[in-house]
């Protein structure tokens, strides 16, 4: 029942300001009083109703506040540690994958680098010939006339060979052009290693120039063991030219 | 091409070759040795075995005249071509 209640009988003014009952002395209260016969009140937690923000001059249930209270704070530390630490982790994940792959060689094209050594060292595999097929291609914007000097070559792994390509500009303008290559089989093309070609860089020719663009390539000696190279005869190696617009950055493979 | 959009089979990634890009002989200083080494191809049914002394040569052309980074002939795998050469050198002598 609200209202103000003094000595068990109702105050006739509401907000009365005296605050205090005139009879008994006892400040007003904002319960009704208990009739007669009821229980008296119990209180379930007598610490807890203290300890919600209302005066607590208890020296025992201040203590017990702030053990919880410093409980709640290494809890929190804890968890917002676990919560950055997982922050951190994802972003660690990344070159720790890497690593991981190019240790264990798994993922395919994250195979470990191939060194000046390696070619010094490889023994050519005699017995295995494969023939090395050559594709040239323009895209239709690039008016250059670019073909392979030779239709194919045979190599064996662990050999290294020279080839030629030739482009000419048919353009009355210098023309800067960039080229990027493919070889299939896709598994054989981790095999074609490079030593030193014409790709990824760009290339000028002058008005009604011809050049000669020469790879030089060999085949890993580590193609004659790989079993699902057993049935791989044929190699096609395939260049395709571009022009290079100013200013247009191509996503070159790592290298630059 | 490398767009084959099957995520289970290895699509091919173009790498960089190992030491960079020839200059182009824009003066076709070694034209004759290119020659040369077609005409041998050629001959030869395209063996790139039996046509590896005039590769080599051109080579050696292109490192003359800076349109190749100079480099040992062992590291460009000619090291039975050399080991030939100075046997033959050795049995004269």
């Amino acid at each position: 029942r609200v209202g103000m209640w003094c000595a068990g009988e109702p105050l006739a003014r509401a907000g009365s300001s005296c605050g205090q009952c005139p009879r008994t002395g006892a400040p007003h209260s904002q319960w009704a009083p208990r009739g007669p016969g009821s229980a008296p009140r119990r209180q379930a937690w007598p610490g807890l109703q203290q300890a919600r923000g209302v005066a607590r001059p208890n020296p025992f249930t201040r203590g017990q506040e702030q053990e919880w209270r410093r409980r709640n704070r290494t809890v929190l530390t804890y968890i917002a540690a676990a919560a950055v630490g997982m922050v951190g982790m994802s972003y660690a994940a990344v070159p720790l994958y890497r690593l991981y792959c190019q240790a264990t060689g798994l993922g395919g094209s994250a195979v470990a680098g191939h060194d000046s050594d390696q070619i010094e060292t490889m023994e050519p595999v005699k017995d295995r010939i494969i023939k090395v097929t050559f594709n040239a291609d323009v895209h239709a914007s690039l008016h250059w006339n670019f073909r392979p000097q030779q239709t194919e070559i045979y190599v064996v792994p662990g050999e290294t060979a020279l080839a030629f390509y030739k482009a000419k500009n048919s353009t009355d303008k210098p023309v800067i052009g960039i080229s990027t290559y493919n070889v299939v089989p896709f598994e054989a093309g981790q095999y074609f290693n490079k030593i030193q070609c014409f790709c990824f860089e760009e290339q000028r020719l002058n008005p009604k120039e011809e050049v000669d663009m020469p790879v030089f390539f060999f085949i890993d000696p580590e193609f004659a063991e790989d079993p699902r190279m057993a049935n791989v005869d044929l190699i096609t190696l395939s260049y395709t030219f571009f022009e290079a617009k100013e200013g247009h950055k191509l996503p070159l493979p790592g290298y630059q | 091409m490398s767009t084959a959009m099957n995520f289970g089979s290895k699509s091919f990634t173009p790498r960089p070759p190992d030491k960079g890009a020839f200059p182009l002989d824009h003066f076709g200083e070694c034209k004759g040795f290119k020659e040369t080494f077609m005409k041998c191809l050629r001959e030869n049914s395209f063996e790139n075995a039996l046509c590896r002394q005039e590769s080599k040569e051109y080579l050696e052309c292109r490192m003359e005249r800076q349109l190749m980074a100079k480099e040992p002939l062992e590291k460009l795998g000619f090291k039975d071509l050399i080991d030939e050469k100075s046997e033959a050198k050795h049995k004269k002598l």
